[in-house]
This record gives structure tokens, C-alpha cells and sequence, in this order.
């Protein structure tokens, strides 16, 4: 018996008693012993999920098949993806020796937080979702990203489930030569476009340099692509969904139907994903199938709340992020209002420039009646609308309680977008807001 | 009245939402009936710098820095004979960089700016890397106001001989500086990203009035409303100043 880890999981149950989660036992460990995460003996399935976006989900919905194939599975289900929430995750789910008695363990992981802690989670499987710009006050320049997994996963020799689609994503399995590199991805379908105006990485091949050639995008830099001069880009992509049917909220490979709750592009990605995992593992496809008809991804991701009107409330943290959303908000032909909540905590990213990187100019559409600012930095989203041409439609709000009356005392549908540190928040008020 | 503005690399030089600029200097135009034309220069694109009002470069990723310096040091006679018939430059972070002397990357390779002016950069270590909310007040065009921006630099640039403002909270030019970017006559440099112009449109508004008076002869323009541009500012300001 360890007296450290005694501790950290003392403490860890008694938080949990007292319905305070958090990653504070980590953090305390980590204190006590910086090796704390390697101390472990992992379960001998370990698959860590990364990448910008779609981390949270693709790993809950990894999880959730796995035991609905009848695995035992631990999870960070709430992505508590940074050291401390897996150092918390991997204490409280481990027997006094440091043993973890699961089948599988799923792991969500930070994109920097994989570079220092990959090798001590001894992974089997990882799975990259998907590499964009994103807080760069935080994260620094992609490409420094991509080079630092380039390098922790130099001599991995396990399992690579690749985003096919992603030119950021494939060259990963340029420079890990001892791993067995495996891709998804999805055929062309109505969403598909010969052009974009959504690209800002991944222009270029990773071994000539020379701009890379696409037969079509999926969105932002996501699509079919190759260059021009060498072979990059003629993997193969051994689960490939063949055709969308968004109307029916159905996709489809070899035949097999699928049924997603959140019928978007970008999740379809994360199902390739969550199939291409199973299928490595030799589990039944359809048992994944039944959770993505069934689970309810994550809060705060499309999460419906019953005001006098419908209310759904999406996380936005990047400019691809927040296309997408604004996408999904803009196929509903309805009369409604949108709320934008955007602040600038450390999480968030201090610096709220990538709004200018996104096309907000799409809500200006006649049935969006009024868009709602909020958050600590409203003006500058307010700012942002403006010079779109939306001025006649801003409200700004400082308080966040009273932009989110404001919505429900519209009685009119509305959609909310929030960075990550207002969502919580946001949450709390519309759910006191739908009982009142 | 009519201004022409060149927009360098826009597709590689395009990180930290520096497009608003152009967005702001084209909707402040129109407002006020000033025709506004916003043409894009790739590289390779024969293009005569001489031809434009504004001449427009934003900061890049490295990658992408070094993909267009080599094309920019090709354009060095057609800049300087924009920059001495009074075309207004605005610079930003990379682009700023490149007008300098040289830039001494972290492992002591240097690479030769445009050698416009006689400041030159140093890459710093990580823990004096420039990130940040940022204050500063500056004297542009006879006017003095304060500006607010963000900055995330880890290049040191040093011997500016004139700064473009006055650091009031955050770094500036160098870790822990007192002054912030470079400015004469007609050429605006900084590091603000933000990005700049949005929430401070009375630098906006001087930008156009240089470029305006390439061709024209105009001492003041009118005045639109800035509330929310102005109270997104101000917000900024509390926070940092208090």
C-alpha cells in the first residue's frame, strides 16, 4: 500500500461525497510525486483520443461502445483532459498497488498535454481527431503542436486511428515508422464543396511543400485531398462512410445504416472515428451504432433546454468550431434569436481575436431576429457583428442572467453559442430559467 | 475621393484575426463615401506597390513568414518608391519584423530584413515570450489617445528610434518594454494584434487620412458613431488600468 496514493484517493471520495468533482486530487499528487502518472499498471486496452476539436466527444462515445460491447471501461467522461484531471481519474480508479482492474481504459487528452504525459499512459490506441487553429495565446502555432506529437509518437508502436481527411492529422503517420497507422473518413456528399473560404492551415504537403490539390472540402481544411508531386495523401481509408443522408439523420458504410443523435458533419467524423476503433478491437459495429442513436454526447454540446421556446445551447472555442455550429443554427429556417457568449479566461484563450477568423457574417439572415452579446468581452463580439453589417440587431448584455431572461422573455426559439469558462454558467441560468 | 489598398499575402499572412483591419478601414470609408479598393498580392503576383494608398501586411506563423520573405525581398525598389511618395504602410508583428534591419532567429541564424529602418529582432527564450492584454497611449498625427490591443511575441525588437506608443500595461517592443512599435510620417508598425483597428478607430481613422492624402489634400474626416467600438475600449482599459 502507498500512503500517497492512500491520500489522493481519500481525498478524491470525500470531494466526490461532498458533490465537489474537479481535478484537485490530481493536482495534489502530482504535488507529492511528478511521476505519479507513470506509476500506473494500465489496463491492456489504453486509447487516448486528441486533437483541437471533437476530443470530448469522440472519446465518450469510444467509451460508451466499448462497454456496450460489454467491456469494462474507464473514462475522463467530462474531459478533464489536462494533467491533474487524468492523474484524478487514474487515482480514484486504481486498487491500493497502483493496478487498474478495467478492460479498457479511454482517455481524452490535451493536445500539449499529450506531448509530456503519452509515453506514461503506455497507450495501446490513439486516436486525432482533427488538428486546427485554435487559442494561440495558449496552444502557440499549430505546426509547434503537431511537431511535438510528431515527436512523442516517433517510436509508439501501437495503434494510429487517423483523421484521413486531415493533411495535419496524416503526416503524423509520416514520422512514426513503428506504428501501424490506420485512417477514417467520409465520401463526398451534399455538404461537400469544390472550394472554400474556411482553410487557414494545412495548405501546404508536408513533405514538398508544394499546395496541396483537393478534389473537395468538407469543411474548413477537412476533405479530399493529395499533392501534386509525391504520394502524400493516397492512404487508404479503411472505414470510409459512403453517403449522408442529413434529411434522415442517417449515414451509411458498406451498406450498414447508422444513426447519429447530432446528424453534422463534423460528428459523422467522430463516429469514423469510434468505428474504425471497433473495428480494430473486433467489436460489433452495431453495438456503436445503438450509442450513437442513445447517448447524449456531452453538456453543452447542441444540449436542448425548455424555455417558453426551445433554447439549444452549442460550445464555440475556435473559428472551425464556430462555422460549424453556425452552420448547424443556419439550416433551421425558423424566425429566431442567437446569443453569443464570449469571454476571455485562460481556457477560453485570453485573446478573442480568432472571432475575426470566423464567418459570423453568415448570420445575416432574415429570420434571426435579434443576436444577443454576452460574456466579458460582448463588445468585442458585438463589435465583430457590426461590421457585418448586423448593428441593427445587436443587444448587448453584461450580465449573463439577464441576456438569458432576455432570450426567454422573447418567446421566440433560440440558439446559444458560449466559450468554454460561460458555459457552465449559462447552463445554470437557462436550467433556472426553464423552471421558472 | 478614393483610396487604394494592397493586402500582402493575405492567404499565408492572415494569423490573429488581422483581417478585421482591412474590414474596418473599408466600412469606415464607405461610410463616409470615400471608395475604398481592397486588392490582394500572392506571391509572385506582378503587382506596382506604387500603385496603392495603404500598403497592408499582417503577421504569419513562421512557417508561412518564411514561404513569402523571399518574394517580399524581391518587391524591396517597388516598396521603397511607394514608402517616398508617401503611400501609408500599416505593419503587424511579422510584417513589422521584416521591415528592420535583420531577425536572429533562437538558434542564432539571422535573416535579413528589408532594412528599411534600423531597429532590428532577436528571438527571445520562452519565459520572455510577449502575450497579453496590452495598453498604450501614443501621439499619432498630432493627436494623442490611448490603444489597446493584444500581443503575443516572442521577437525582442530593439533600437526603434521612433515607437509608435507608450506602454501603459504589457510589454511592447521588448519583455517588460516602455515603448511599443515603431511609427514616422507614414509608416505604422506594431505588434497590437487584436485585432488593432476595431476597437480603436481613431487609429483607423489617421490610417485613412494618410492614405487619403497620398492623392488628395484632407485635414479631418467625418465623425461616425463609435459607441460600441468605443465601450469595447473602455472595457479593456478599466481592466488593465485600474
Amino acid at each position: 500500500m502507498d500512503i500517497k496514493l492512500k491520500l489522493v484517493q481519500l481525498t478524491h471520495s470525500v470531494l466526490t461525497k461532498l458533490k465537489r468533482g474537479g481535478s484537485f486530487p490530481g493536482q495534489l499528487a502530482l504535488a507529492m510525486d511528478e511521476n505519479f502518472i507513470d506509476r500506473f499498471t494500465m489496463p491492456p486496452i489504453v486509447i487516448c483520443v486528441t486533437g483541437t476539436n471533437g476530443k470530448t466527444s469522440t472519446a465518450n462515445l469510444i467509451a460508451e461502445s466499448l462497454r456496450s460491447a460489454g467491456l469494462s471501461v474507464m473514462n475522463n467522461r467530462r474531459g478533464d483532459n489536462l494533467k491533474y484531471g487524468i492523474a484524478t481519474l487514474l487515482a480514484a480508479n486504481s486498487n491500493s498497488n497502483y493496478e487498474i482492474h478495467y478492460n479498457a481504459a479511454v482517455i481524452e487528452i490535451d493536445e500539449l498535454t499529450l506531448y509530456r504525459q503519452f509515453k506514461h499512459l503506455k497507450p495501446t490506441h490513439l486516436v486525432i481527431t482533427n488538428f486546427f487553429r485554435d487559442q494561440l495565446d495558449r496552444a502557440g502555432e499549430m505546426e509547434t503542436i503537431i511537431r511535438k506529437i510528431e515527436e512523442v509518437t516517433e517510436d509508439f508502436s501501437g495503434h494510429l486511428i487517423l483523421n484521413g481527411d486531415d493533411p495535419n492529422v496524416v503526416r503524423i503517420a509520416d514520422h512514426a515508422k513503428n506504428a501501424k497507422a490506420h485512417f477514417y473518413g467520409v465520401k463526398e456528399n451534399e455538404v461537400s464543396q469544390k472550394t472554400t473560404d474556411e482553410a487557414s492551415e494545412g495548405k501546404f504537403c508536408p513533405r514538398c511543400n508544394a499546395p496541396l490539390i483537393y478534389d473537395y472540402y468538407q469543411y474548413s481544411h477537412i476533405g479530399s485531398f493529395h499533392c501534386p508531386n509525391d504520394d502524400f495523401g493516397k492512404h487508404i481509408r479503411e472505414m470510409l462512410v459512403d453517403s449522408i443522408d442529413y434529411k434522415e439523420g442517417t449515414f451509411t458504410i458498406h451498406q450498414q445504416i447508422f444513426h447519429p443523435r447530432l446528424c453534422a458533419i463534423y460528428n459523422i467524423y467522430n463516429c469514423a472515428a469510434v468505428l474504425l476503433t471497433m473495428k480494430l478491437l473486433n467489436l460489433d459495429l452495431r453495438k456503436a451504432d445503438k450509442v450513437f442513436k442513445e447517448f447524449l454526447i456531452q453538456e453543452g454540446r447542441n444540449e436542448l433546454f425548455t424555455l417558453n421556446e426551445p433554447c439549444v445551447i452549442n460550445l464555440i472555442k475556435n473559428p472551425t468550431g464556430a462555422n460549424e455550429v453556425m452552420k448547424y443554427i443556419l439550416a433551421d429556417d425558423e424566425e429566431m434569436n442567437v446569443c453569443i457568449f464570449l469571454n476571455d479566461g485562460v481556457q477560453d484563450g485570453c485573446d478573442v481575436s480568432w472571432i475575426w477568423d470566423a464567418h459570423f457574417e453568415r448570420l445575416n439572415k432574415p429570420n434571426i431576429k435579434e443576436i444577443i452579446c454576452g460574456g466579458t468581452r460582448a463588445y468585442d463580439m458585438a463589435l465583430r457583428l457590426k461590421y457585418e453589417g448586423l448593428e441593427d440587431k445587436i443587444k448587448v448584455f453584461e450580465d449573463m442572467s439577464s441576456a438569458i431572461h432576455y432570450l426567454n422573455e422573447a418567446n421566440t426559439k433560440s440558439y446559444v453559442m458560449s466559450t468554454y469558462t460561460a458555459l457552465h454558467k449559462a447552463r445554470a441560468i437557462l436550467e433556472k430559467e426553464a423552471k421558472a | 475621393m478614393k483610396i487604394k489598398i494592397i493586402w500582402m499575402y493575405h492567404t499565408l499572412m492572415d494569423l490573429y484575426g488581422d483581417k478585421g483591419n482591412i474590414e474596418v478601414l473599408k466600412t469606415r470609408c464607405q461610410k463616409r463615401g470615400i471608395d475604398c479598393i481592397v486588392d490582394t498580392c500572392a506571391i509572385g503576383e506582378d503587382k506596382n506597390i506604387d500603385d496603392y494608398d495603404l500598403f497592408f501586411l499582417g503577421g504569419g506563423a513562421d512557417k508561412e513568414q518564411n514561404m513569402i520573405f523571399s518574394d517580399l525581398i524581391q518587391r524591396k525598389e517597388s516598396i521603397l518608391e511607394a514608402m517616398n511618395h508617401n503611400t501609408a504602410f500599416l505593419l503587424i508583428c511579422g510584417g513589422y519584423q521584416l521591415f528592420g534591419q535583420y531577425y536572429k532567429d533562437q538558434d542564432g541564424n539571422i535573416v535579413d530584413g528589408l532594412g528599411f529602418f534600423d531597429y532590428y529582432t532577436e528571438s527571445s527564450d520562452r519565459d520572455h515570450r510577449c502575450i497579453g492584454d496590452i495598453a498604450v497611449e501614443t501621439t499619432m498625427d498630432g493627436d494623442t489617445f490611448q490603444v489597446v490591443g493584444f500581443e503575443n511575441h516572442g521577437g525582442q525588437t530593439k533600437d526603434v528610434n521612433q515607437p509608435f506608443a507608450r506602454v501603459l500595461k504589457g510589454h511592447g517592443n521588448i519583455y517588460k518594454g516602455e515603448y511599443e512599435g515603431f511609427m514616422n510620417d507614414t509608416v505604422l508598425a506594431t505588434y497590437m494584434h487584436g485585432p488593432l483597428l476595431p476597437k480603436n478607430p481613431m487609429v483607423a481613422d489617421k490610417i485613412i487620412l494618410r492614405a487619403l492624402n497620398k492623392r488628395h489634400k484632407v485635414d479631418s474626416l467625418e465623425s461616425i458613431n463609435d459607441d460600441l467600438e468605443n465601450k469595447a475600449r473602455e472595457v479593456m482599459l478599466k481592466r488593465l488600468l485600474k
